[in-house]
């Protein structure tokens, strides 16, 4: 079985070479099977949603080219992963979508005994021959929800509910006060980190402590809706739906939601490895790639907010507006980017310090 | 109206009492089939790929064997402790303290290479949990509170400990600010002992571990103490074993236990110390030393059965679509049926005229 796959898969590639047969004969023999493993359930409405959201999006595409996506959820991010990452490669998957951070070590461990199987990583750093990084700009999506918070918080205070201190979260967190102190200079936000991507007990109650303490926006980089449907509970100004729509949750209080938009990605890394020109590479696109997206306004966006936000938006969709550009001071005060210097990507992926306005937590 | 009431037997059968685990195995499979199926799924497709698939596959043993060894370690303590009725819910705590032990040495000795480096991880290891688990051991016996509490919510505090030791004094200098210590150095990794598996140390240590346990259980005077103050408290003391001599022994062997698990998962399968270490397995493994009937050669097969639902549950998401929740289905079903076949196997159900409504 084994071998006849892998025979299969070297027929695949001689095919590929030859440019007028191509490689649907190959695919039409066996179509791709692709593996995505997720850290939540694909109904948690916002991360791991997005996730399955592509996976659907990547079948319709490419029809018949590619099996029926499999989808293996609630894998936490230690040994347990190893072993369904093994179990996908040694199934006859031969692209696999890993897609949470701490998945790292073990995609490049397991890849290392599959060289023959593609593996991605989402919001990694660690490629290798077979495993390449991949993910999005979501801190230009902050930026469109720090314009809206300048404009509607009132008391100027927002809260963050963070997974952990890793720059991907650490940059969202910047991104977002360094847009909303461009509207209201003294806007100050919170972030409070829980240690898991998902535990929608500890988001509410992260989020009820917060309001408690006064902030009247809430934003949220852990996958589901929780701290939305408590900004609705509680009647504050609102909140951001994060990885899809959550609308449905809080109708009143969402005020915008940054869309993952996952699926394109998916689909052309599908096509690649059947076309055989998959490599190892880093990709980050954002807003003006379509990957990440501005879902629609909630009720209490005024035209004027609405306006501005798009104005955020656009100028990032056209490169005229990057976030980062100084002259941005860290939380201490002290000048850290010079004015009109903007942070490199690289910058950016390792970002460990806080800018101006933001309360680091104890 | 008809009235039920359950009568204890005097002699339970031995036979029935190691036969309920299997009964409640197969009855899991049955019902677990007809479930499934009734909702629309391949229910039989659901059984195979969860209960026979691990089986049949040679790939999956390993995983077998790597999921089962730190549930049986665990719960071959966890027998021990509960056969001298000394309740230590906190085993998921020892673990976590065991681990942070173990870590603690491999970082101090992080420039350093030796032979003594791994066995003086594991020996902190167990040192911790025994210490952890000595906390509920000193309060119960020197001010009678309860250990079932104090275990279980020490359990909290040592996963805050691993958050703060990771972000703060054991963050890893490389990891892009992500919350983990640096990955182990080569002495400080427990081995693989089958070339080109994934089969660690780990899983001869589990069965040496439940072999010296039986015989120390069934030979010694320690295991008769224990059986006997579990068993008959009264006779017990007769017998001038001490009450709270019991529920120390009790505490430091279970934790130390849990702590030997702990160091040996840090060490092999994690390598590093990561927020996401705590898996349950201190708490699933209550489960397996039941399953295993608080025998610790039934703990072997306790813990083989849990490691099959986990490994068998993640097959069927890959092959049939299963979804993860099934497999939490199965667990509690097994649970269930266990739990409902001792209860009849320790007592008989008579059917009995109601008095008091005869009256009425």
């Amino acid at each position: 079985m084994t071998l006849s796959r892998r025979s299969m898969l070297k027929a695949g590639v001689a095919a590929a070479a030859l440019p007028l047969l191509g490689s649907r004969a190959f695919a039409q023999t066996e179509p791709l099977k692709v593996g995505f493993m997720l850290i939540g359930t694909v109904n948690d409405n916002g991360w791991n949603f997005g996730h399955a959201t592509g996976a659907k999006y990547m079948k319709d595409q490419l029809g018949d080219l590619v099996a029926e996506p499999t989808i293996v959820e609630n894998v936490p991010e230690g040994p347990d992963c190893e072993r369904v990452l093994r179990e996908l490669a040694q199934s006859g998957h031969k692209l696999i979508f890993a897609t949470s951070f701490g998945y790292g070590d073990y995609v490049i461990k397991v890849a290392q005994q599959f060289p023959d199987v593609r593996f991605e990583h989402a919001t990694g750093y660690q490629r290798s021959d077979n495993v390449g990084t991949y993910n999005a700009r979501f801190y230009e999506g902050r930026a469109v929800c720090g314009t809206i918070a300048g404009h509607l918080s009132q008391t100027g205070k927002a809260g963050y509910i963070g997974s952990f201190p890793i720059p991907e979260v650490v940059m969202g967190v910047n991104a977002f006060v360094l847009a909303a102190r461009k509207i209201n200079p003294e806007f100050t936000i919170t972030p409070v980190y829980i240690s898991t991507w998902n535990d929608p007990a500890k988001e509410a109650d992260a989020a009820r402590a917060m309001i408690d303490q006064g902030i009247d926006i809430i934003a949220q980089h852990t996958d589901g809706p929780a701290a939305l449907q408590v900004a609705e509970e509680r009647g504050i100004v609102g909140g951001f739906g994060q990885g899809a729509d959550m609308s449905a949750f809080a109708p009143n209080a969402q005020l915008t939601s940054i869309i993952d938009n996952w699926g394109p990605h998916y689909a052309s890394a599908a096509q690649a490895v059947i076309d055989g020109t998959w490599v190892s590479q880093d990709v980050w696109p954002g807003i003006k790639e379509g990957e990440v997206e501005i879902g629609a306004y909630g009720p209490k966006v005024t035209e004027e907010v609405k306006a501005a936000a798009e104005a955020v938006k656009n100028g990032q969709a056209d490169g005229s507006l990057h976030i980062f550009t100084g002259p941005i001071n860290d939380h201490t005060g002290t000048e850290r980017v010079a004015a009109g210097v903007t942070l490199t990507d690289a910058e950016l992926l390792s970002m460990d310090w806080y800018v101006e306005g933001v309360i680091p937590p104890a | 109206m008809m009235q039920f009431r359950l009568e204890k037997r005097r002699e339970p059968s031995k036979a029935m009492l190691y036969g309920t685990p299997i009964v409640a195995v197969l009855l899991t499979m049955i019902v677990g089939a007809i479930l499934f199926s009734l909702i629309g799924f391949d229910g039989v497709g659901a059984v195979r790929e969860i209960f026979i698939t691990p089986f049949t596959n040679t790939y999956k043993w390993q995983d077998l064997g790597v999921k089962a060894a730190p549930l049986i370690i665990i719960g071959v303590g966890l027998s021990i402790a509960y056969r001298a009725n000394v309740w230590n819910i906190g085993a998921e705590g020892q673990y976590v303290v065991g681990g942070l032990a173990a870590t603690g040495v491999a970082l101090a000795t992080y420039q350093m290479t030796g032979w003594w480096i791994l066995p003086l991880m594991i020996l902190a290891g167990m040192a911790g949990g025994a210490l952890y688990g000595a906390i509920p051991a000193l309060l119960r016996t020197r001010l009678g509170v309860n250990e079932i509490l104090t275990s279980l919510m020490l359990t909290y505090v040592s996963v805050q400990a691993i958050y703060y030791l990771v972000r703060a004094p054991w963050k890893d200098p490389m990891g892009m600010g992500f919350p983990q210590t640096r990955r182990f150095a080569a002495d400080a990794l427990l081995p693989n002992i089958l070339p080109g598996t994934i089969v660690h140390a780990g899983v001869p240590i589990a069965i040496i571990v439940a072999l010296v346990a039986w015989f120390v259980m069934s030979r010694s005077v320690f295991g008769y103490q224990m059986r006997v103050v579990g068993a008959a408290p009264h006779a017990a003391r007769y017998g001038g074993f001490s009450e709270n001599r019991t529920i120390w022994l009790a505490f430091l062997v279970s934790g130390a236990l849990a702590g030997l698990a702990g160091a040996l998962e840090v060490s092999g399968p994690f390598q590093r110390m990561v927020p996401g270490f705590p898996t349950n397995y201190g708490f699933t493994a209550i489960i397996v030393a039941f399953l295993g009937r608080l025998d610790p050669l039934g703990v072997i097969f306790g813990g083989l059965v849990i490691a099959v639902t986990f490994v068998g549950g993640e097959i069927a998401q890959t092959s049939i679509g299963l979804s993860n929740s099934a497999t939490g289905v199965f667990q509690a079903m097994m649970l269930f049926f266990l739990l409902a076949g001792d209860l009849l196997v320790r007592y008989r159900i008579r059917r009995v005229t109601p008095q008091a409504e005869a009256r009425a």
